[in-house]
């Protein structure tokens, strides 16, 4: 009976238990009520996420062909080792280390490659070597099993096919940097990209760059690929057409040799850019692999600054050159008389200074012809006393010196023509009027860059008509869908017969017995020009040693009338402007009147010349 | 004639409802631990686990056909022997992820203290069965009880094993409830609970603490510790109401979930088979606990209740920790589902619980 009642009590409490047993199992299935029926479609994404990776397909650029459709620039495949972090079976620490002796990289250069991408999502793919070598492949491959979070990509890569040649115009390409993204320019790219940095390849990045494609994969929990839902082809950027012409530039390069300088050859009825050198020059394919810390670093650090473009980024006195202009705005001013004369003793004195000439023995009566043949200093010491500084500053600024030129390209120069009301702002000083005397000989404060100088000494042959310099006609642009205007064109007030005077005296540096360039004369071509031999420093200093030499010029055209092509050779450093650079540019407009004629050498294919804009360039991409 | 007789009252009275559930969990179970295993290829999981099922089947039927009494008469010597095996595991044992509690003979491996459970279960039902008290147990009395149950405890808990330590004491819990407490003690019991879990966290190794800040807030490490969490949830998230299919689970085929045929295998049921699938699954369980609870109800003495209930506190506890893991509601332990993950040990000791709960049945009408 007791033990009855005993077994009652106890199952009483049995009882209890059950509804601790079924509140516990209810809030089980509640569980799955919320995560099956109620979130199923987060966790179902979730799960999506986790099984299909999105492997980017890299598009190649579009390349780049000079004016004959001949490749400049093109693609070659290439292999970057990447990691993904997602689901990775390692510590970052780990992975690194087991990778580092393998691809002979140091751990601490790998761990601050994951560190700058640290922040992006953990599927996307990090890179940790580019442009591999077959060696390094092979290392992964096989350790694909011990390392699942590495893999390769393939990435197009930029090939420049002649090295340095027109390095500056063609700029570089790299990975986009943090601070570029943060501009306007840079929106529509992403952190990895890469992407145009200087010279065309930056003005042109949105021509030149594909748009990327990807490819769904599913992978599993290691990453291993094990299937392909769908892809989306990358699409190649559109290839850039510019007026670049191989021929004149490799002419061009040859001849200036190792001297720093620059040379740049404008067609001055179009405005078009056959050539454009800058030495010393860099070669673009080091920077289309992550450039090494070592090359930055020489071309950074190099006294000679090859990565200055010397084109249209440099600006230096222009010298002699200058007086071509002084003469055209002295006869548009009427303050010189085209048969008026000057005594030359060799030097001048205004204000109290004495100035002297080239010639130290003096050049005796000379009239303006001859003060440009013979560049003497001292009658264009009396054309710009005449002159007067407000004049000299609004003819030359006129005439397209002292401003930018509108090329496309990134980072141009404006130069200085200086005036009173500039020296007052920048210098806070008054103008004195020895400074004029100086400026009428392109010494003191003026300062062109190379490009300049050609486009206005086209613009003045052309009979004051200044076409926009560009590299990619908007023709060619348009071509590629782009809505362009033309480019922009102005013509300033200038008599003919000033532009017949100066011409005739231009012709006479290169043609007549005792001028100044007659290195620069192409038999058949007539070739009409001006040199300039610019102080870098006082003659003390210049005794000191090579890096004291004058600075030399040649700007010179061809035809003297009408002229088709006009060259600017500007050698650092190089002495006289008649002995350095009238050969240099002598090369380029022989090698253009060669062409021309049909006698030029048999690598080049002139016949292609016209027609062959529009017919696809070589296979290569 | 008497034995055929006896022979006839046996299946006559035999529990086929709770056999019948458990055969159909363990072929979902199977069903399962094939279609997550089927992609690693180097050992064949299904065929152990098939053989296993089949030993558990025998072990059923020859534990139900014994009288639980015949056990209890000779406990105290089975006790001391289970005990000496934890020891010698405890010397001898093979050391599995972090956790010395296997011993191998012949071919195969063995996890002891699945099978202890059992014998600490009847230990304990003997010593409460054969208490006569008023209402309410004397401390000393509770002292002895936790003694029973601590002694294995403490062996396996040395051998690494917290979690499997941990699934005791549930048989000693509800053995107390059921023979009585008072309130008093009942709360202070309780109270020394929460006192003792700060002060143990001190002595909780890394990994065991990290289980418990996982737990908490598995997003915290995503990538690391809360890995195993999160990709169990999106796995039986993912499965909504039918579920991917068996074999299309994309969380199970791809490897992203972990141990997903031994203490994630709800997962993949999650994942594979869905709401429906869980709700029969856990269904079957949830059965098998109430109807063995019946089974405790209808018992011919207090032995078999104790048994039963003892039983059912284990299970009870494997089950609430084990699906309540896999979506995040209790921590991560390796404590596996009965008769649903992969596991000799584990599979056996359940099979051998369910024949004691049926042999309880069974005997409820013998005189």
């Amino acid at each position: 009976m007791r033990q009855r009642e005993e077994l009652i009590i106890l199952r009483k409490r049995v009882s209890l238990l059950v509804y601790v047993i079924v509140s516990a199992l209810l809030v089980l299935a509640f569980g799955f009520w919320d995560h099956q029926m109620v979130y199923s479609s987060y966790y179902a994404d979730r799960a999506e996420e986790n099984r299909v990776r999105e492997v980017p397909l890299i598009a190649a650029r579009g390349r780049i062909f000079d004016r004959f459709n001949r490749i400049i620039a093109d693609n070659r495949p290439s292999y970057n080792i990447v990691l993904v972090r997602e689901n990775s079976p390692h510590t970052v620490e780990q992975t690194l280390g087991m990778l580092a002796p393998g691809l002979e990289i140091t751990v601490a250069e790998l761990q601050e490659r994951v560190e700058r991408r640290k922040r992006q999502p953990l599927f996307r793919p990090i890179i940790l070597k580019e442009d591999v070598s077959v060696a390094d492949m092979a290392f992964v491959r096989s350790h694909k099993y011990d390392l699942p979070e590495i893999s390769v990509e393939e990435q197009p890569r930029r090939r420049y096919l002649g090295g340095e040649m027109a390095a500056h115009a063609l700029g570089y390409v790299g990975e986009v940097n943090d601070t570029e993204l943060a501009t306007k320019e840079f929106e529509d790219f992403k952190a990895g990209d890469q992407v145009g940095k200087s010279g065309l390849e930056r003005q042109y990045n949105k021509v030149l760059r594909g748009i990327d494609g990807f490819k769904r994969v599913i992978v599993n929990s290691f990453g291993r690929e094990m299937g392909q839902l769908e892809a989306e082809e990358p699409i190649a950027g559109q290839d850039l057409h510019t007026t670049l012409d191989i021929d004149l530039q490799r002419a061009a390069e040859e001849a200036i040799g190792e001297h720093s300088g620059a040379v740049v050859a404008l067609d001055p009825r179009t405005g078009e850019v056959l050539a454009f050198i800058s030495k010393p020059a860099f070669d673009p394919n080091l920077f289309a692999t992550r450039i090494s810390g070592a090359d930055w670093n020489n071309l950074n650090k190099d006294p000679r600054k090859p990565l200055q473009n010397r084109v249209i980024q440099s600006h230096f006195s222009p010298g002699s050159v200058f007086k071509v202009f002084m003469a055209a705005a002295g006869l548009e001013a009427e303050t010189l008389n085209p048969l008026q004369s000057t005594y030359c003793p060799g030097h001048a004195t205004f204000y109290g200074h004495t100035f002297a000439c080239m010639k130290a023995s003096g050049h005796g009566i000379i009239g303006l012809h001859n003060a440009i043949v013979n560049s003497c200093n001292v009658f264009f010491y009396n054309v710009g006393k005449e002159l007067g500084i407000e004049r000299i500053s609004h003819y030359a600024t006129m005439m397209g010196l002292g401003r930018k030129t509108g090329i496309d390209l990134p980072s141009e120069n404006a130069g200085l023509i200086p005036s009173v009301e500039w020296k007052q702002k920048a210098m806070k000083a008054a103008w004195y009027a020895g400074e004029t005397i100086s400026v009428a000989i392109g010494q003191g404060y003026v300062s062109v860059t190379p490009m300049q100088t050609a486009w206005a000494m086209g613009g003045l042959a052309s009979g004051g008509r200044l076409k926009q310099p560009h590299l990619v006609t908007p023709e060619e642009l348009r071509k590629s869908g782009f809505r362009v205007g033309e480019v922009f064109s102005e013509q300033y007030p200038i008599h003919a017969s000033t532009v017949d005077i100066v011409s005739k005296a231009m012709w006479g540096v290169v043609n007549e017995k005792g001028g100044t360039a007659t290195r620069a004369r192409v038999e058949g071509f007539d070739v009409a020009g001006k040199t300039g031999t610019a102080q870098v420093v006082g003659k003390a200093a210049r005794l000191k040693g090579d890096q004291y030499e004058d600075n030399a010029w040649f700007v010179g055209y061809a035809p003297y009338r009408n002229p088709e092509i006009v060259v600017a050779a500007f050698i650092e450093n190089g002495g006289h402007g008649g002995v350095v650079a009238a050969p240099v540019a002598h090369e380029l407009l022989d090698t253009y009147y060669r062409k021309k004629t049909g006698t030029f050498g048999t690598e080049s294919t002139p016949n292609v010349a016209q027609s062959g804009r529009t017919v696809p360039g070589p296979a290569g991409r | 004639m008497v034995n055929s007789l006896r022979t006839q009252r046996f299946w006559k009275d035999f529990d086929w409802l709770l056999l019948g559930a458990a055969v159909v969990l363990s072929v979902i179970s199977l069903a399962e631990i094939y279609s997550s295993t089927i992609s690693s290829g180097s050992e064949n999981y299904f065929m152990r686990q098939f053989a296993w099922v089949m030993v558990g089947l025998v072990s059923l039927f020859i534990v139900s056909s014994i009288d639980y009494h015949i056990l209890s008469e000779h406990i105290p010597w089975i006790y001391l022997g289970a005990v000496s095996l934890l020891v010698y595991t405890l010397i001898f044992g093979k050391t599995v992820a972090g956790s010395k509690s296997w011993i191998s003979f012949g071919g195969f491996s063995f996890q002891p203290s699945e099978l202890i459970k059992i014998v600490v279960v009847i230990a304990l039902a003997r010593f409460f069965s054969e208490l006569h008290i008023e209402r309410y147990m004397t401390l000393s009395q509770i002292l002895k009880a936790g003694l029973v149950c601590g002694v294995p405890v403490l062996l396996v808990m040395r051998q690494g094993d917290l979690g499997t330590a941990i699934t005791f004491i549930p048989a000693l819990a509800f053995g107390l409830f059921v023979r009585g407490i008072r309130p008093a003690v009942l709360i202070s019991l309780f109270l020394c609970f929460l006192l003792v879990l700060p002060v143990s966290w001190l002595f909780l190794k890394d990994y065991q603490k990290d289980r418990i800040t996982t737990f908490v807030d598995p997003e915290l490490d995503p990538q690391g510790r809360g890995y195993q969490i999160i990709q169990s949830k999106i796995a039986i998230g993912s499965g909504g109401f039918w579920g991917k299919g068996l074999f299309k689970g994309t969380q199970n085929q791809l490897g992203f979930l972990p141990t997903r045929h031994t203490d994630f295998i709800f997962s993949v049921v999650g994942e594979e088979l869905g709401f429906l699938g869980v709700m029969t699954t856990l269904g079957l369980l949830s059965f098998i606990l109430l109807r063995s609870v019946h089974n405790a109800q209808t018992a011919r003495d207090n032995l078999g209740m104790f048994i039963v209930m003892g039983i059912v506190g284990i299970y009870f506890f494997h089950i609430v920790e084990n699906v309540g893991m896999v979506i995040g509601f209790m921590p991560v332990t390796g404590i596996p589902l009965p008769f649903l993950s992969y596991g000799g040990s584990s599979v056996l000791a359940a099979f051998i619980a369910l024949g004691l709960v049926i042999s309880v049945r069974r005997c409820r009408y013998v005189n």
